[in-house]
């Protein structure tokens, strides 16, 4: 039991497809309804379990789920049926600088970014230093961030997300961010955290990515898991899929 | 009760947002926080001009207190539905306005309306102290009253939260609630004694009487408006330097219980749909 660190047990997510939809009073009260529309399954049924201490790859065509199962997983959608349990505290980076001021210093932002991520304020002191040295913008922290290049801010952003410390860390599609030089550091982060026994999950398009840095993966196809374990084998049933279907 | 464990858990967050945004509004201006101050002023210039000098509207002095400014008058109903108007349209909008991050990351949604209440309380509080300083200096023994007075800013603060809370939910789902808003709020000014006093109202309904037969008079009606109350409370506390009445202070404390209850309660109903609808 204590091997696992995501069960995700029978999720199915379902959105509203609308055909029309008119979200104003008035058609609220006219026609006693905003819209018309039909349920969209964007994941049915799946389940699988992440092992602890693992990196693990969700992997995929466009529209496959991937990143509807990664909100479940990040608590930002709610399943409708099905439930994932964690075990540890879970952090996501789904998008790297959300919720930046660009008026405020780089400073400034971290402790504002840090506590959005939800690290207490002792936290973010006693990482302060290594957000600053692993983003390389020592020379600019007290300008405000709008004046940053766009390199700059992402380096930030994924500075601080990344040193959130916690035991579960939810990565999409982030990695393909900044230089050559700052790619390295982050291999080189994931390795890090990977040592000190922390569970990633990921999803990337990169399958040479998923190769070299996970170890289970799973495939989902319009929102249903079609295969899950060892990365390699399931990478190798994803293309072979994508052979069968082009010839 | 457990939500409310949740909403103190992310203080911290509640208090950077806030900060992010008392920070960030008068950023690059020369005069920063005086900022806050001008559009009380200015809408007190012209009241008191349009009110005071024109239609000759002259409240009773201030009782005990015996101040007899109407400019000052004003401000002791202006400033507070200032505080209430801007904590109510600008929570409105403080979902909507945060759509990226709410859909990006997992955190407690309430923070980004109650930030809002902070930030605005913030500047009041700045208004605040310069009014209690005027009246000070004009002859009104304010002192005394201040721990009341804090008491009552802080109810308002509750009301305005609850009301803030509601209609931010409404208006992801309605947009139209914010331009629906802004007329509903200049109406409810209007229908405020802050520009004139409260024995107008009083001295009319009387003239007239019960409408169409039954006991219900205008004041009746006049006073389900939960801001004559807040208004009158702090007119008292301010202007007049006396204690409001018992009867005052329970209309407010249950308005303001009221609202924060419902505004809680709706929002904790919408709270985790809010990624999927925006």
């Amino acid at each position: 039991m204590n091997d696992i660190a995501v069960r995700v047990d029978g999720v199915s997510k379902s959105f509203r497809l609308y055909h029309e939809r008119n979200q104003t009073i008035k058609a609220a009260i006219m026609r006693r309804r905003t819209s018309v529309h039909e349920d969209f399954w964007a994941l049915r049924d799946v389940t699988f379990n992440v092992p602890r201490g693992s990196t693990f790859g969700l992997i995929g065509s466009n529209g496959s789920g991937k990143s509807t199962l990664l909100k479940c997983l990040a608590n930002i959608y709610y399943p409708n049926t099905g439930t994932i349990t964690h075990n540890g505290k879970i952090a996501a980076m789904l998008e790297v600088g959300s919720g930046f001021h660009s008026e405020l210093s780089g400073r400034e932002n971290i402790f504002l970014n840090g506590s959005i991520l939800g690290m207490s304020k002792k936290e973010v002191l006693s990482k302060y230093d290594e957000i600053v040295e692993f983003s390389g913008v020592e020379q600019f922290i007290d300008q405000p961030v709008k004046n940053y290049s766009s390199g700059m801010y992402v380096r930030l952003g994924f500075a601080i997300a990344i040193n959130v410390n916690p035991d579960i860390l939810i990565v999409d599609e982030v990695l393909a961010v900044g230089d050559a030089e700052f790619q390295e550091k982050c291999v080189g982060k994931f390795d890090e955290l990977k040592m000190a026994g922390k569970t990633v999950i990921l999803v990337s398009h990169s399958m040479e990515a998923v190769e070299t840095m996970c170890d289970q993966a799973a495939w989902l196809s319009h929102g249903e898991l079609k295969a899950v374990g060892e990365a390699r084998s399931t990478i190798s049933a994803y293309l072979d899929s994508l052979d069968s279907a082009g010839s | 009760m457990r939500y409310l464990k949740e909403i103190l858990s992310s203080r911290e967050l509640l208090l950077n947002l806030t900060l992010r945004e008392i920070r960030g509004k008068y950023k690059r201006t020369i005069f920063g926080q005086l900022w806050s101050l001008a559009n009380p002023l200015a809408l007190m210039l012209i009241y008191t001009f349009v009110f005071g000098f024109i239609f000759r509207i002259t409240p009773a002095p201030g009782d005990p207190s015996g101040l007899d400014v109407f400019a000052l008058w004003l401000l002791c109903g202006l400033l507070p539905w200032t505080f209430f108007a801007n904590v109510v349209s600008q929570g409105l909008n403080s979902l909507v306005a945060n759509a990226t991050l709410i859909q990006k990351v997992s955190f407690k949604r309430i923070v980004l309306p109650l930030s809002l209440v902070g930030a605005a309380g913030y500047n009041w509080l700045f208004e605040m102290v310069v009014l209690v300083v005027a009246l000070s200096i004009i002859g009104a023994f304010v002192l005394p009253w201040l721990p009341l007075l804090l008491v009552i800013m802080l109810l308002l603060m509750v009301f305005a939260a609850g009301v803030a809370l509601m209609l931010s939910i409404a208006n992801v789902y309605f947009r139209d609630t914010q331009y629906f808003l802004s007329i509903i709020l200049q109406m409810w000014l209007y229908l405020t004694p802050i520009i004139y006093p409260l024995s107008l109202v009083q001295e009319q309904s009387k003239r007239i009487g019960g409408l169409f037969g039954s006991p219900i008079t205008i004041e009746g009606i006049f006073t389900v408006n939960p801001m004559v109350h807040f208004v009158e409370v702090f007119r008292n506390l301010l202007y007049d330097n006396r204690w409001p009445g018992l009867s005052e202070w329970l209309v407010c404390t249950a308005w303001a219980a009221g609202a924060l209850v419902v505004g809680v309660i709706v929002f904790r109903r919408n709270e985790r749909r809010l990624a999927e609808v925006l």
